[in-house]
């Protein structure tokens, strides 16, 4: 365990805990450190459960039986838990005990928190993503925001015809306009 | 003091329209970068009132130049069209060790500063502006280093600091840096922030910066003491909310600060008493 109580502790000593809730117990419980990487790790939490709910009817009200194990799991897979942070906590359930406890409508629901977190934050030209899953039928679309006064839109797509399927569990392409017009670019790989 | 709101979202858009109609503000604080898909004729539009252009995600210390130099040209079109009152942005970590923060980190003021001062240097030629720079609100002793990082910053850079009162506030009641350390800063600043903020869910209670309280009587008090530092022709301060948007709480702060402002400077208060 770390001794912080006498010596100076920066926020860049905390960085590798930060995102990695088993490194919290290095902190004494009554430290400065150990409460600023708690409220790191809620935030995580929150941008989570907060947009996925009915993922607590699985782990229970905490959530805990999920957020752990999967934060473990990305720590060990160097994940970035960026824009593609929904779509690894369903390649995790996927693997996990409660792969046959999650049904469709959450599965798109992951997806979809994932076209509106890139919908949100992605600073390229690009307008849209659009993200299609190895076993689930629909297309997903994020939009970014078009007005001042608007935000993103999200928008699932059920084809006539299936596109080939992305080689990964999720593939994805972007599109430059506000339309899917120009048609099927191919699968890119969705980042780690 | 020209008083502001932050606009972050859309869903804030009738709460903006009202706070300018009721002359509560007199500028709206654009989250920039969160409008880059907007065509431009809307956003010239806008809400009919001077901006300020505040940038989020930029990462500038991180991001990799290509990136960057595609972002800047599209903001310096909108720089060049809206004319804002300030252009600001973050010293922060946003990631590490490739990994998303979601709270962001505070830099080391000391290891990190010849890599900062790099990247602001060239972040400012590239929007073609100053850059006011946001205190962060420390949690750690790292925050002690952080007013003479941002002293010694804006000699070799140029850029300002965007003061964030509460922020400072923040860092104060966290790791004890005391606010006259931020005195010089205050005088050579003309643009600044303020909110609320939030303790901790764990104890020992920090101080978080979360935007969604009402302004606290510390924040307050700071103001009052430095009010005629603050209040100096063309300074802007915006009031910042992202999360409960209790109208009436909001009204009141904003309020509070154009009461504040609007008193005659202490000493002619003071000559009159005499």
């Amino acid at each position: 365990m770390h001794s912080v109580s006498d010596g100076r502790v920066t926020d860049a000593d905390l960085l590798d805990a930060l995102s990695v809730p088993a490194r919290q117990g290095d902190y004494p419980r009554d430290s400065r450190a150990f409460v600023r990487i708690d409220t790191s790790l809620r935030v995580y939490w929150h941008t989570l459960f907060d947009i996925c709910p009915a993922l607590l009817e699985l782990s229970g009200p905490d959530g805990l039986a999920i957020f752990r194990p999967f934060m473990a799991w990305a720590h060990e897979h160097k994940l970035s838990l960026n824009w593609t942070y929904y779509l690894w906590v369903d390649v995790w359930l996927q693997q996990s005990s409660f792969r046959e406890q999650v049904a469709s409508e959450l599965r798109y629901a992951l997806v979809g928190a994932s076209a509106a977190r890139w919908a949100t934050g992605d600073r390229s030209q690009f307008q849209g993503i659009v993200l299609g899953c190895s076993d689930l039928p629909d297309l997903v679309c994020g939009w970014k925001t078009a007005s001042l006064g608007g935000g993103r839109e999200i928008e699932r797509i059920e084809l006539e015809a299936a596109l080939p399927a992305p080689d990964g569990p999720f593939g994805y392409f972007l599109v430059s306009g506000r339309s899917l017009d120009d048609g099927f670019p191919g699968w890119l790989t969705i980042p780690r | 003091m020209q008083i502001g709101f932050n606009y972050t979202l859309g869903d804030t858009a009738p709460l903006v329209r009202r706070l300018l109609a009721s002359r509560r503000i007199d500028y709206v604080e654009l989250l920039i970068d969160n409008f880059l898909s907007v065509p431009l004729e809307d956003l010239v539009e806008g809400f009919g009132s001077p901006v300020g252009f505040h940038i989020m995600f930029s990462k500038f210390i991180e991001s990799d130049e290509a990136a960057l130099e595609n972002m800047a040209r599209r903001l310096r079109v909108l720089i060049d069209r809206l004319n804002p009152l300030y252009v600001s942005d973050h010293i922060a970590r946003f990631t590490h060790d490739g990994r998303q923060l979601y709270h962001l980190a505070e830099i080391d003021y000391i290891g990190d500063y010849e890599r900062v001062r790099r990247r602001v240097d060239w972040w400012q030629q590239k929007l073609g502006c100053q850059l006011h720079l946001e205190n962060y609100p420390s949690i750690m002793d790292g925050g002690y280093d952080a007013p003479h990082f941002h002293e010694r910053l804006h000699r070799d850079t140029g850029a300002g600091v965007l003061f964030d009162v509460s922020n400072a506030v923040c860092a104060h009641l966290n790791c004890g840096v005391p606010l006259q350390a931020w005195e010089g800063i205050i005088e050579a600043s003309s643009h600044f922030h303020v909110a609320g903020y939030n303790l901790s869910i764990l104890a020992p209670h920090l101080v978080v910066d979360t935007h969604d309280h009402a302004l606290s009587d510390a924040t307050l008090a700071f103001l009052e003491r430095y009010r005629t530092r603050f209040d100096t022709p063309g300074a802007t301060i915006t009031y910042e909310r992202d999360d409960n948007f209790d109208e009436s709480e909001i009204d009141d702060d904003l309020d509070r600060l154009r009461n504040l402002f609007s008193q005659p400077p202490l000493e002619v208060r003071d000559a009159q008493r005499v």
